[in-house]
Order: structure tokens, then C-alpha cells, then sequence
């Protein structure tokens, strides 16, 4: 279903949904710094950035309580978290990149054991994604099969017009609901244009050639040449819109606390490190290699799905030149 | 498995009982807290679990105990990081958690009628032992079976009590070793290294599984004796361990290649373990 939104009723959406209750999550920046988090006014809205961090955190937060103890005596009690702390939620002006990594992490999250962690917020979560209207030299969304008018991940999806206010697609039942439960805001038609998308200069690569390559090729000294470099900071996985390796951790003393899980990431070398003191990827360009066989083929071997989403963050943030997008290149053509 | 539970949500046991294996190898007991825990509680032997002690985290084991011994079960560790120093920290009676069991397990009912031939060395007897156990305990239902175990020197030795009985009985061959250097003068056993003592040892590869647990050096100079005595890759079984946080193929961190050892192992044949890359 298409419909039509003015900049001015998109604004008054957000502020109903905010009165309603709901939590109204969107670009808007902090300090300085663009990010996807809670809005308490519409105004604070800011959709010109792609955020520093992905939109991922809505549903899989940095860090966040998975359980916590007191003991008493020589008794435990253990406390599950309160699922009523998962509130319903609209994510707005997320970047096709980010909206489509969403789909791709349901996967793992889901499969076999259900994470409700993160399954719970999803359910809870409509998801309006925004067509790029720029980019820059990183972004490669075009390189993973994706565009800057991609809507996968998105329930309602809205294509920027010239003058301002957006064309409405929706996706799925959720994006339908949104639409219709605020019907007084959307019109049928308009005579305005889309705005002209984002151009991504970089040609699709052969995500089949690239694997298959892989498939071969865990021992070759490729790895050694373009991970030498790499300082296993790991911004690249908290940036990334798909990476989903989390450690699980007990913060507090021994009588009371939590337990938690947070992020975390194949770079770090204590990753893999065994009690023993052996570790399996003793050197960064091993946690490299993992990091690309990760994305591009066990993913896909187990999800049949690519662990990114073309986004351009860890390009962007890596402190010494890494280039994602320029590795896979560079294998699709070997 | 309820589809709205929280998942990393352990269930309290209690030290029902502590052994000390060596100078720093300790075993468990533990039993669930809530009753209907305790009786609904089911594994099979080759699966672990997460233990957790509160304020320090949580921590990967085999169950060492056997699944035909129900009521309880067991783990035994070394204290050689974070989680295992607080581990043996614990005293009698305390509380500390599991969840589980998680992964695979050996595929047992493919064993019956089999001979078993089990090679342990050092700390990796519990994910056999457990095996053991649960063979003893249907006894009637394998062949002969031989168990080669060793360790650096007699007081590394794990399950001593059971050693004892297992030399006992005239339905196991048991063949105890320690490295050369590692005995005392009343040492009764083998003198040599798992793979010499495995070869002089010679069980017959006919109608029989090898069941393979040590440290890695172990395992690479067991493996081409196992051959030479005839043991296809197929009829040759061990468990990887890798640095493991969820154990429900989530965390992402023990993969082996595109193995998870948390969902896809932790008991693999030699010929899965050949066609994997060394990361591990």
C-alpha cells in the first residue's frame, strides 16, 4: 500500500506515539554524535547522518541484565528479568543498510534456542525504514546486493520528496497497522517527486565467487597480508549492523549482582583464549579471517544469508585502514 | 522447552559432595535444588553444561557423571581461571548453578554389541568417564572393553577410587600408564606415553569403537596408532573443546571453521575432526 506523509505529519506521528506510550527510537544526535536512541520529542529527530552505530542496539543492546542473584546464606536467589521492561517500540528513519541486517540477525537469534532477549523487542518493534538520499566513499550496500531504496527489514518504508515530506510503502501487517491506526495523517496523493537516491558507486560482487573461494582457502597467506595491520580494537564489530558475538559476564560481588550480556568481538584475541592458555586464533589476522568467514560464508553456510549489509561503518571507524568492501572485491576476483 | 523462557536463566544446585582428584583437579556433586529439576533432568553422556558461580560467571564442563546414575551429577575441573579459582573456592553445601545439557553426545546405541576401546590422558577422562559409566552400567550390552589411561606422573591420575574398582574387574582391561619419569616405586602400571602404550596394547580394531579424549599432542600421536590397529576415521570418536560464553550456538565464538562445537559437537568422529580446519 502506498500512501503519502508531510514532513509536519510525520512529526505529529511521532509525537502521538510518544503520548501513547510507546518508545520512539530514531536517528537524533548526541553530543555530537548521531545515534539511534529514544526520543522524548519529535524534534529531536535528526535524519541527515547515518548514525554512528547501527540500529541493532533496539533490539540487542550493548550490554544488558540477563538474570540476577543475592545470596542469602548459603542460598541463592535468582531473579529473571521482567519482560513488561521490553516496550512496545517505533523505530524510525533507519537506513535500508541497518533495517536490512535486521531479517539476517532473526536468524541466529531464532534458530533452535529462542533468544527472547531479542526476540521480545522485535515482536515489540515496527520498524520505518528511510531511503538514502547521500553516501559517501564507504558506503558499498550496492556491493551486498542492497540499494539505497532497499525496504527488506522495514514494515513501513518512506522515500524522501523533493520539498520534503516522504512516499509511504508498507511492508507487513505492523507497517499496516501504523498506517491505519493514524490514517488522519497520511494522504493518498501528492504532486510532489522523490528526491533522486543515493548514488553507491560500487558494483555488486559475486557473493558466490567470493564464497566459494572461501570454502578453500582458510589456510592462504592472503590473511597474513591484509590483517597484518589490524590492532583487534574491535570497533568494527560494534559498529556493524549484523555482528551478534556477545560475551556473558557477572558484574557485581558475590552476595548480589547481575549477570549480563554484552557485545563483543572475534578482533579481541582473548575471544577464543582457553583457560589453558591455548587459543585456537593466537594471531589478529586468524580473528580477521574469521571476522570475513564469518560474514560471507558460515553465515551462509548455516543461515544462507550474508552477515553484511554494505553499510561502510567499520570502514569508516577502523583505525588503520581496513577495507571491507575492497577484501571481498579483491576476492570475488580471485 | 517453553518458547517464552529466558534462556540463560541456570537452575541452583547444591555441593552434595567435593572430591579432590589431584593437588589441583577437583569433582563435584551436584544436585538440583528444585525437585522437579531433579527429576526431570535428562542427558546423555557426552553433552555439557554451564556452571555458574555467582559474582565470577560461568564456565564450560563436560558432565562428567553418567546418565544412567541419576539424582545427581557431577563435573570435575581444574582451577586454572577466573571462574574455576572461584569453583574451588566452594565449599560443601553451597549453591552455585547449571544450565544445560547442551550439544551432542556419543551415539551409543550404535556401540551396542561393539568392543570399546577408550584412550584418556591426564585431565580428559570426565568425557569419557562418563561414557564408562554408562557402559558399565549396561554391561551387558558391549564387548570387551579396553580403557588406556595415563598422565604425567601417578598423582595426576583423575577418578583414582574408580581406577581401583576398574582394575578390579575381570570384565574391563584397564591399562594404566604415566609418563617416564612419573611413577613412584610401588607404581604397579605402564611407564611410557598414551600412543606407545595404546600400540604395545594392540586391541583389536574388529567390530570396535575407539573413544579418544587428551590434549591435543596426545591426540595428533594417538591418531596414526589408531590407524595402524586398523580403526577407520569412522569408528574413531573424541570431543572438542573450544572457549564456549552461551553453548546454544549464539555467542558465536567456538566455532571451528564452520563448526559450532557448542551445537554441531562437542563429539565428533576423527574423520569430521580431519576435515576441519586446526582451530581448535
Amino acid at each position: 500500500m502506498q500512501n503519502f506523509i508531510s514532513e509536519q505529519n510525520l512529526n505529529v506521528l511521532l509525537e502521538q506515539l510518544i503520548k501513547s506510550g510507546k518508545r520512539v527510537v530514531a536517528p537524533r544526535v548526541n553530543s555530537g554524535t548521531p545515534l539511534y536512541e529514544p526520543l522524548s520529542a519529535s524534534g529531536e529527530m535528526d535524519l541527515k547522518e547515518l548514525p554512528r552505530r547501527s540500529a541493532k542496539e533496539a533490539f540487542f543492546p550493548v550490554c544488558e541484565d540477563i538474570l540476577s542473584y543475592e545470596k542469602v546464606g548459603l542460598n541463592v536467589k535468582l531473579s529473571d528479568v521482567d519482560p513488561a521492561r521490553f516496550p512496545e517500540t517505533v523505530l524510525v528513519g533507519v537506513r535500508p543498510c541497518d533495517a536490512a541486517a535486521i531479517p539476517v540477525l532473526d536468524a541466529v537469534f531464532s534458530w533452535d534456542y529462542k533468544d527472547q532477549f531479542y526476540l521480545e523487542r522485535r515482536r515489540k518493534t515496527t520498524i520505518v525504514g528511510l531511503a538514502c538520499t547521500s553516501s559517501d566513499d564507504a558506503c558499498f550496500c550496492s556491493g551486498v546486493g542492497l540499494s539505497p531504496s532497499t525496504t527488506k527489514g522495514s514494515d513501513l518504508f518512506l522515500t524522501p520528496l523533493e520539498g520534503g515530506g516522504y512516499v509511504c510503502e508498507t511492508y507487513s501487517q505492523k507497517g499496516e497497522d501504523l498506517v491505519s491506526n493514524y490514517k488522519e495523517l497520511f494522504v493518498d496523493t501528492t504532486s510532489a517527486k522523490p528526491l533522486p537516491l543515493a548514488e553507491v558507486r560500487t558494483e555488486t560482487f559475486d557473493l558466490k565467487k567470493v564464497k566459494a573461494w572461501l570454502d578453500n582457502n582458510f589456510e592462504n597467506s592472503y590473511w597474513d597480508g591484509i590483517a597484518i595491520s589490524c590492532v583487534g580494537c574491535g570497533a568494527c564489530a560494534f559498529v556493524c549492523p549484523a555482528c551478534h558475538c556477545f560475551d556473558i559476564v557477572d558484574e557485581g560481588a558475590e552476595k548480589k549482582g547481575q549477570r549480563r550480556k554484552s557485545w563483543d568481538a572475534c578482533g579481541f584475541w582473548k575471544f577464543t583464549h582457553h583457560a589453558s592458555g591455548h587459543n585456537p586464533r593466537d594471531l589478529q589476522p586468524k580473528r580477521y579471517r574469521n571476522r570475513i568467514m564469518h560474514k560471507f560464508k558460515y553465515y551462509d553456510d548455516k543461515f544462507s544469508q550474508t552477515l553484511c549489509t554494505g553499510c561502510g561503518r567499520c570502514i569508516r571507524v577502523c583505525p588503520v585502514g581496513i577495507d571491507i568492501a575492497t577484501i571481498v572485491e579483491e576476492i570475488s576476483h580471485k | 522447552m517453553c518458547e517464552n523462557e529466558n534462556i540463560y536463566l541456570p537452575n541452583l544446585v547444591t555441593i552434595a559432595d567435593i572430591i579432590d582428584e589431584t593437588d589441583d583437579v577437583r569433582t563435584f556433586r551436584l544436585i538440583f535444588q528444585d525437585e522437579a529439576v531433579r527429576d526431570s533432568f535428562s542427558f546423555r553422556a557426552g553433552q555439557f553444561a554451564e556452571y555458574s558461580v555467582f559474582g565470577a560467571g560461568e564456565v564450560t564442563f563436560c558432565i562428567a557423571s553418567a546418565p544412567t546414575r541419576a539424582g545427581y551429577i557431577e563435573c570435575t575441573f581444574r582451577g586454572v581461571g577466573r571462574v574455576t579459582e572461584s569453583l574451588r573456592n566452594l565449599e560443601l553445601g553451597d549453591t552455585m548453578a547449571v544450565r544445560g545439557p547442551y550439544g551432542n553426545s556419543f551415539p551409543i546405541e550404535e556401540f551396542y554389541g561393539k568392543n570399546l576401546v577408550f584412550v584418556a590422558g591426564g585431565i580428559a577422562l570426565p568425557p569419557l568417564r562418563t561414557l564408562i559409566c554408562n557402559c558399565l552400567d549396561q554391561r551387558d550390552k558391549f564387548g570387551d572393553i579396553t580403557i588406556v589411561y595415563g598422565a604425567r606422573t601417578e598423582a595426576d591420575l583423575v577418578y583414582k577410587r574408580e581406577l581401583a574398582e576398574w582394575q578390579e574387574r575381570s570384565d574391563i582391561r584397564l591399562v594404566k600408564t604415566v609418563d617416564p619419569g612419573g611413577e613412584s616405586s610401588t607404581w604397579s602400571g605402564k611407564v611410557g606415553f598414551v600412543p606407545t602404550i595404546l600400540e604395545e596394547t594392540a586391541p583389536s580394531a574388529e567390530n570396535s569403537i575407539a573413544l579418544l579424549c587428551g590434549p591435543p599432542i596426545m591426540i595428533k600421536y594417538t591418531l596414526p596408532v589408531l590407524e595402524r590397529l586398523g580403526f577407520s576415521d569412522d569408528h574413531v570418536y573424541t570431543t572438542l573443546e573450544n572457549r564456549m560464553k552461551c553453548g546454544l550456538g549464539k555467542c558465536g565464538r567456538c566455532n571451528v571453521g564452520n563448526v559450532y562445537v557448542c551445537k554441531d559437537g562437542p563429539v565428533f568422529t576423527a574423520r569430521q575432526v580431519k576435515a576441519m580446519p586446526l582451530e581448535y
